[in-house]
């Protein structure tokens, strides 16, 4: 298996990671609608996944920039600049649990189009990573 | 007309606009009627006629409006009189110089009707007597028009109307008709239940609207008839509001029902609380809930009067008359035993604080204030920490009266130098070591130099002390924090001011206020904050912790002792603060029928689920908006709100005060305009404006304000008036929603919203939290000021009436009606503005401020002397009573602005005046003008 196949493999295995997390948070949001957890520690345990999930992406990126996977890559820009702009320039990617249920809509709907994106990109990486194997072994 | 002269005294004729005919008010009662007090006290009959409705520009749909009203609210005063009322109208036209009376079949058949009712002999005499003594005590400013809800349904009976009628919806025209204050004293629109709604028929079965009232008192029965009307549905809340005795009529606020035998009947799927709208079945064995309609049964001791040990009378049991009633709970709504009441004063005495004499003031007013602190069951304990680069801690040296001194210089890593118990001390058991310190902290750091503020680790230090029982801190404050954990920067920078960049200095500038504030929700620790500053203070920042933790926020913008009415202002705020009988330990959870669901929150507390709003402490006559989503279709008559405050009073009693409120539903359009609140419309766009400005920026709020009114003004036309036509030469409005436009207006000329570059950050801050918290009787004032005039005003008021002192009448907010010689007044609740033009004459300048001319005046903060002249003692009373009649701890400051005073001065008052142009706003008649040509240009036609 050369290189292309192998970083297909990793952004596969990533994007589930990331699939997961966000399915983590969809369930964490819908326990505090439904008041099995209270804000508080809603936003304490979300916040430590916050910072991670970005920079795994943001690794990803990286990985796709130093192996020239340009197509990959510009698939991941709209996304990589949205995180970049709220955890490095505005700031505001931490949940504020005194806000948490005014926002919930908002942070929900951030969440399911997450899952949607790190679904579509993982059957790509899957869809890539064959792709790689079967011209290498040809 | 001659109406004016030959009333009789005490009675004061006023022009009403909007009805185009005189309102005749009894100054000493605050009585108000259309009719000429001669003709109704059955004087002379023939003097003149009773007014009639003057054909006016808005042709037949006005003068229905009139006749409708007019049945309605006089139907008492009407019906005993009818040679007077009822045929003097037709038979005599044209009498009094008035033209001949328009006359519509509506007002004819309803006076027909009344007439009937009269003649029949149905005793409306002892009825139209009795009911200014029944008034319903509402806020303090109760008018005297409507006859209350259960007599006016038993009229409507009487006529043989059936008790449900429709509400009748009156449009007015915005632009023809000025604004009339006095509307703003109406009571909400009435809320007409469906007969036999509650079991027990109790005229207090709804609570007082200053409990809780609806922006609409009819439900739309679907979301989407609410949406097509675009009003907003919110209930205004103020559960733990004051009783004070209403000033307008001579009825007392009657104090909330207590039921003391801890019987609390709750359903057992909603777990709401028994109310008069529920109803028994199976022979009264069970009951079924009016919000889920689940059976429960009723509790054995239900029926059973403890105190006496016999069986009681269900029917009288509070909880089944009144809407407004507190339980006291048993063990089970205790997590842990009542927690004692903790304070915990952090004061400032940085250079700063101590030159400014806020510490010598402070320490004064709480010695003063020791024997109101709540403190019945001798639990109360106090704390003190004082703090500049460092805190100083208090204790108690065992087996002395005297406390000693600990300085904590390690601000970075805050610890307690002594145990909890040696720092906290109980009020009763060590009040002479709690006064000698309060009597000498002033002395103790009179010459310190020391810059900086440490108010974060104090606030830890403060947690720290509290955090085991859960209590108050009292934070007094007078400068920017500068060092430890909180520290901010002076953000505010004049450039900025007035564009879109001023809106980040109104959100916090730290993050700590907000997880401390967290910290302190989750261990029932309520933070106030009293801020005295010189300079900027970052009153955004700081005001977070009061707001997260259900506390107050007080800005005292160039606090100086010196000046004695700096120093009153604040002991007097400061003493009630201190000595109210606030609640502990709350939550707050607001229930209502099926369909109906709680959706947003605003005011001071934190959230902590979906639906239920904690609070550390509840601080009385602080205002919660809550927004209400319709989620499914209504299918009953009417529908429930219940909301209930589980608290620990001051006094160690776990309490629950339940407030119920049932409002009829309709899928009737017009229903839904006729019953419009627009007072609590008001609040809840003040509340949502300032969340939109914390969340966005100032552009959004005031653009979400522009459109909440253009949107309604929009639908109501599209609906109600058949779109473009005759309508689009005026902007229509239904007549119970009138003073909307101009609240509105109000609401963007304020400091909290307007736009200019002239005003601080730090007072736009305190201004969104006034908006947050006033209850609306004291919200409305703040955006609508009260004007009236001084020199002029008839000769009762200032006296003493049956109801306390008679304030003038109220003027429109226009300088239109300043003139050069007069003496005004202008409040709005939190400053009063004595307005004296340049003209005055010397005698009045003597009489109210023993000074020989005008130009002996000086402007600003005064104290008006008392002197021996009765014009003086009038002008006292009134501002006096301006002082007092408000809920709130709020101490007005009075102001004198010369008319060619200073002009920032002159400026500040006159931006009073809302229906005035402003400097970047438009006039009332120019706004108004612009919504009309948006309307005309949008797709509403």
């Amino acid at each position: 298996m050369g290189g292309e196949g192998w970083l297909f493999l990793f952004a596969v295995l990533m994007a589930a990671a990331l699939l997961f997390t966000s399915v983590f948070f969809i369930i964490m949001f819908s326990d505090l609608e439904c008041d099995y957890m209270n804000p508080i520690d809603l936003c304490n345990k979300l916040n430590q996944f916050v910072v991670p999930e970005n920079l795994a992406h943001a690794f990803l990126c990286l990985l796709f920039l130093l192996s020239f996977q340009w197509t990959a890559l510009l698939i991941n820009a709209p996304l990589l600049a949205y995180n970049v702009n709220k955890v490095v320039i505005t700031k505001t990617h931490t949940f504020d649990a005194t806000e948490i249920f005014r926002t919930l809509p908002q942070h929900k709907k951030e969440s399911f189009i997450r899952l949607g994106f790190y679904l579509l990109s993982f059957f790509y990486y899957l869809y890539r990573m064959i792709v790689a194997l079967i011209s290498e072994s040809e | 007309m001659s109406q004016q002269n030959d009333l009789p005294p005490g009675w004061i004729a006023q022009w009403d606009p909007t009805h185009q005919r005189h309102l005749f008010i009894e100054t000493t009662s605050g009585h108000q009627q259309w009719e000429h007090p001669l003709e109704t006290a059955g004087g002379p009959l023939d003097a003149t006629v009773a007014p009639a409705p003057a054909p006016s520009g808005h042709g037949k749909r006005r003068a229905y409006a009139v006749g409708q009203t007019h049945a309605y609210d006089g139907a008492g005063e009407v019906a005993p009189y009818p040679d007077a009322a009822g045929y003097g109208a037709p038979v005599q036209p044209g009498m009094g110089g008035a033209p001949a009376p328009l006359f519509t079949p509506g007002l004819a058949n309803d006076q027909f009707a009344a007439q009937q009712q009269a003649a029949q002999g149905q005793g409306y005499y002892g009825g139209s007597e009795q009911y200014p003594a029944q008034q319903p005590a509402y806020g303090q400013q109760q008018p005297m028009q409507y006859p209350p809800v259960n007599q006016l349904a038993d009229q409507f009976g009487h006529m043989g109307l059936g008790g449900q009628k429709p509400f009748a919806l009156h449009t007015a025209n915005l632009v023809a008709t000025p604004p009339n204050p006095l509307e703003l004293l109406m009571p909400p629109p009435e809320i007409r239940l469906p007969p036999g709604a509650s079991i027990t028929d109790s005229p207090a079965a709804n609570a007082d609207p200053s409990y809780m009232r609806s922006t609409i008192n009819v439900v739309p029965t679907t979301y989407q008839l609410l949406n097509k009307s675009k009003l907003p549905f919110s209930l205004v809340l103020t559960p733990h509001r004051t009783l004070k005795s209403a000033v307008n009529s001579s009825v007392d606020d009657p104090p909330v029902p207590v039921v003391t035998d801890t019987v609390i009947a709750r359903c057992r799927r909603c777990r709401s609380y028994i109310n008069p709208y529920v109803t028994f079945i199976d022979g009264g064995q069970r009951w079924k809930c009016c919000l889920c309609s689940m059976s429960n049964e009723v509790p054995q001791m239900f029926d059973w009067d403890q105190a006496r040990n016999q069986p009681g009378d269900r029917w009288s049991r509070p909880e089944l008359t009144s809407g407004a009633v507190e339980f006291v709970a048993p063990t089970e709504y205790m997590v842990r035993p009542p927690q004692p009441l903790v304070y915990v004063f952090l004061i400032d005495v940085s250079h700063a604080a101590v030159q400014s004499g806020m510490v010598a003031t402070a320490t004064r007013t709480i010695l003063e204030s020791l024997d109101r602190i709540p403190n019945d069951d001798n639990r109360t304990r106090i704390s003190l920490i004082a703090f500049d680069t460092a805190l100083y801690f208090f204790s108690l040296t065992p087996g002395s009266t005297e406390t000693s001194m600990l300085v904590v210089s390690d601000i970075d890593d805050v610890f307690l130098p002594k145990p909890n118990d040696q720092l906290v001390l109980n009020l009763t058991e060590s009040r002479a070591a709690v006064e000698t310190l309060l009597g000498r902290l002033q002395e103790m750091f009179q010459d310190t130099q020391i810059i900086g503020s440490a108010l974060g680790p104090a606030l830890q230090a403060g947690f720290q002390l509290a955090s085991t029982t859960g209590g108050k801190l009292i934070t007094l404050s007078a400068s920017l924090p500068t060092l430890g954990v909180g520290a901010l920067k002076n953000r505010e920078d004049p450039k900025i001011l007035g564009t879109p960049k001023e809106s980040a200095l109104l959100q916090a500038g730290s993050p700590f206020y907000k997880t401390f504030a967290i910290e302190c929700s989750r261990a029932q620790v309520s933070v106030d904050m009293f801020l005295f500053a010189a300079t900027y203070t970052d009153v955004a920042s700081l005001s977070c912790l009061p707001h997260y933790t259900s506390g107050q926020t007080f800005f005292y913008p160039g606090f100086n002792a010196a000046r004695s009415e700096d120093a009153i202002k604040f002991a007097h705020e400061f003493g009630i603060v201190l000595g109210s009988q606030i609640g502990l330990e709350a939550v707050i959870r607001v229930r209502a029928s099926r369909g109906i669901h709680m959706s947003a929150f605003h005011g001071n507390f934190f959230v902590r689920s979906t639906d239920l709003l904690a609070l550390p402490a509840v601080p009385p006559d602080q205002n919660y908006v809550i927004e209400i989503s319709l989620e499914e279709t209504l299918t009953t008559p009417f529908v429930v709100f219940q909301t209930a405050v589980l608290h620990t009073t001051c006094f160690g009693e776990r309490r629950i005060r339940v407030i119920t409120l049932a409002l009829p539903t309709t899928s009737n359009i017009s229903e839904l305009y006729a019953s419009v609140d627009q007072i609590a419309v008001a609040t809840f766009l003040a509340n949502k404006a300032v969340e939109r400005t914390q969340a966005n920026k100032l552009e959004d709020a005031r653009d979400m304000v522009q459109k909440y009114v253009t949107d309604i003004l929009g639908a109501y036309k599209s609906n109600m008036t058949g779109g473009g036509g005759a309508a689009a030469a005026g902007l229509a409005i239904p007549t119970n929603m009138q003073m909307f436009p101009l609240l509105a207006l109000g609401l963007l000329k304020h400091v909290a919203l307007r736009q200019s570059s002239q005003i601080a950050p730090d007072l736009r801050a305190y201004a969104h939290s006034l908006l947050t918290t006033l209850p609306s009787q004291t919200l409305i004032p703040y955006l609508h000021p009260s004007f009236y005039s001084l020199h002029d005003m008839p000769p009762e008021c200032g006296t003493i009436g049956d109801a306390g002192v008679i304030l003038p009448p109220l003027l429109p907010l226009t300088s239109e009606r300043l003139v050069k010689h007069g003496l005004f007044v202008i409040e709005d609740g939190q400053t009063i503005f004595l307005w004296v033009g340049r003209d005055s004459v010397p005698q009045l300048i003597m009489d109210v401020f023993n000074l020989p001319n005008y130009e002996a005046l000086r402007g600003g903060k005064y104290t008006l002397p008392i002197l021996d002249n009765p014009f003086s003692q009038r002008v006292n009373a009134i501002i006096g009573k301006i002082r007092e009649m408000r809920r709130g701890p709020y101490y007005p400051a009075l102001f004198i602005v010369k008319e060619d005073g200073e002009p920032p001065m002159r400026l500040w008052a006159l931006s009073a005046l809302i229906q005035d142009r402003g400097d970047q706003t438009p006039s009332y008649q120019q706004w108004l003008g612009q919504l009309k040509d948006k309307l005309n240009g949008s797709s509403y036609n």
